[in-house]
């Protein structure tokens, strides 16, 4: 049995909005950390999904032709949204080993070191979307409604990446592997996923297992809004398949993140 | 105020430490020996508000350990720890700062982390610079400064900070006389504000002058406490003692 009790309310050395401003902070941080060091600075993370797009247009568009509607569009999206999770969870456990001296230090909510590298990350995913746009507009494709539910689609994958980024910063420091395994991971699910291939050539007894991946989910999802036509994704029952995957990845990131948090301290 | 029951600290620490995947599959073939380390064993500790303890005792004693639980870094393993009032910690040595940002940056950073909000370290930020003397290098990164101007860089912005406690290990070697004595000075100003300090050091001339209480740690245990200069007459007999022991 032990426990640390707080008397006071003045005991909380930061307050709620604190908290916020100490996000920010590290987030701003992490930002020029990243960034500052490169010659192309922060044009990189636009640029590199714009490489790996540019290179597997090339090798799908001129070499293997897949017979999908805009299809540059299709992959550019698919490498921009898959892009996102691989750097939020890859990250989540890099900043951990940097912050390693303050953990020792002084005390904080520890979920705030990935809350603010996620925000970093999510304004580069913003920023890529936009580029994205731009691409959009040249390409002649026609806006719809429907792209409104990009939003809802992001939201989603916010909290689900979020809740996989927590719990493996979680076992991080316990298992210091889990990196590897993980970059192992995200390049088997990049293959896995409908990315760079329709959905279409995949013979449909494998849809189910394809579909049990919810990022699989929402990249098809946020395509049948943006670009089209739209299908099932768009539907009320792929939101609720999602949203619920979404909410158990978090919670029990979250949990497992607040009880291995306490001991970072030691095991760093 | 600050209270301790019956706290005991144990480290595990295996003999072949295990931290990947890997290592523990192979290892389920093999049986994990640990070595029980009591960095504090069994302290009832009660420091009252506006209080200047000193910690002193050798090292591995369990001073930085004590501390640690205090800020709360650390998790007692078993026995309460209750803190009534901020606590602001300047501990170990090395301060956790972003060698890439800028002297600004890190103290915007620093302090966030401390708990300020931003309008606090806005009205600070004057008052942080000239502490640590540091106004030529305020556009500098941080990885160009001295070991030393970090030290004072870290010690000013904690100072900064309004908290009841204060948590100081053994940092105050680092910097220079004028800065040690700048930082003696901020202590008194700290005592008459009714600020409580918590002070490891192995300067025992500063634990005597500034101390109202020492306590006296021996291999995790608490084994004197009172007025400083007794504890620290004891601590010296203890010390003469081992020599003659082992001569």
């Amino acid at each position: 049995m032990s426990s640390y009790t707080e008397t006071c309310k003045q005991r909380n050395p930061l307050g709620r909005r604190n908290y916020l401003y100490l996000t920010l902070v590290m987030a701003i941080t992490d930002f020029k950390i990243k960034y500052d060091n490169s010659v192309l600075g922060y044009f990189w993370s636009l640029l590199k999904p714009l490489l790996i797009f540019g290179t597997l247009y090339l090798v799908f568009s001129v070499f293997v032709r897949w017979d999908v509607e805009n299809y540059k569009l299709y992959l550019l999206l698919g490498i921009i949204l898959w892009n996102f999770l691989a750097e939020v969870t890859l990250n989540s456990m890099i900043l951990l080993e940097g912050k390693a001296s303050i953990l020792k230090k002084i005390y904080f909510p520890r979920w705030i070191i990935v809350i603010a590298s996620s925000l970093t990350s999510l304004l580069t995913l913003l920023l890529n979307i936009g580029v994205f746009f731009i691409f959009f507009v040249f390409s002649g494709a026609h806006f719809r409604t429907s792209a409104l539910l990009l939003a809802v689609y992001l939201v989603e994958l916010y909290v689900l990446v979020v809740g996989v980024a927590l719990l493996l910063c979680a076992l991080y420091p316990k298992f210091r592997d889990i990196h590897h395994i993980w970059e192992v991971f995200v390049q088997l699910g990049f293959w896995a996923t409908p990315i760079i291939y329709p959905i279409l050539i995949v013979p449909e007894k494998y849809h189910t297992l394809i579909f049990l991946n919810p990022v699989a989910r929402i990249i098809q999802g946020c395509r049948e809004a943006l670009i089209g036509p739209g299908g099932e994704f768009l539907g009320l029952t792929n939101h609720i398949i999602i949203i619920s995957v979404a909410t158990c990845l978090f919670v029990v990131g979250l949990g497992m993140f607040n009880k291995l948090s306490r001991s970072f301290a030691e095991d760093l | 105020m600050i209270a301790l029951e019956g706290v005991n600290k144990i480290f595990r620490l295996p003999h072949d430490r295990k931290t990947t995947l890997r290592q523990r599959f192979v290892g389920l073939l093999q049986r994990q020996t640990y070595e029980e380390l009591y960095a504090l064993r069994d302290i009832n500790l009660k420091v009252d508000n506006g209080e200047f303890l000193g910690i002193i005792g050798k090292n591995g004693a369990g001073k930085s350990t004590l501390l640690k639980l205090m800020a709360r870094v650390l998790e007692p393993t078993s026995g309460t720890v209750s803190v009534n009032g901020t606590i602001a910690p300047f501990l170990e040595l090395g301060v956790g700062f972003q060698g890439e940002l800028t002297v600004k940056d890190n103290i915007f950073l620093y302090g966030a982390l401390l708990g300020m909000s931003r309008q606090e370290i806005e009205e600070k930020y004057d008052w942080i610079i000239d502490f640590s003397g540091l106004e030529r290098f305020v556009d500098a990164k941080l990885k160009n400064l001295s070991s030393g101007m970090q030290v004072r860089l870290g010690f000013s912005i904690t100072v900064s900070v309004e908290s009841l406690i204060l948590l100081v290990d053994e940092v105050l070697a680092v910097g220079d006389i004028d800065f040690q004595q700048k930082c003696y000075d901020s202590f008194e100003s700290f005592k008459k504000n009714g600020r409580t300090i918590l002070f490891v050091s192995h300067d025992l001339n500063a634990i005597e002058r500034f101390c109202d209480r020492a306590i006296l740690l021996e291999k995790g245990e608490i084994k004197g406490q009172g007025e400083p200069d007794v504890v620290i007459a004891q601590y010296q007999e203890n010390v003469e003692l081992t020599k003659k022991v082992h001569t």
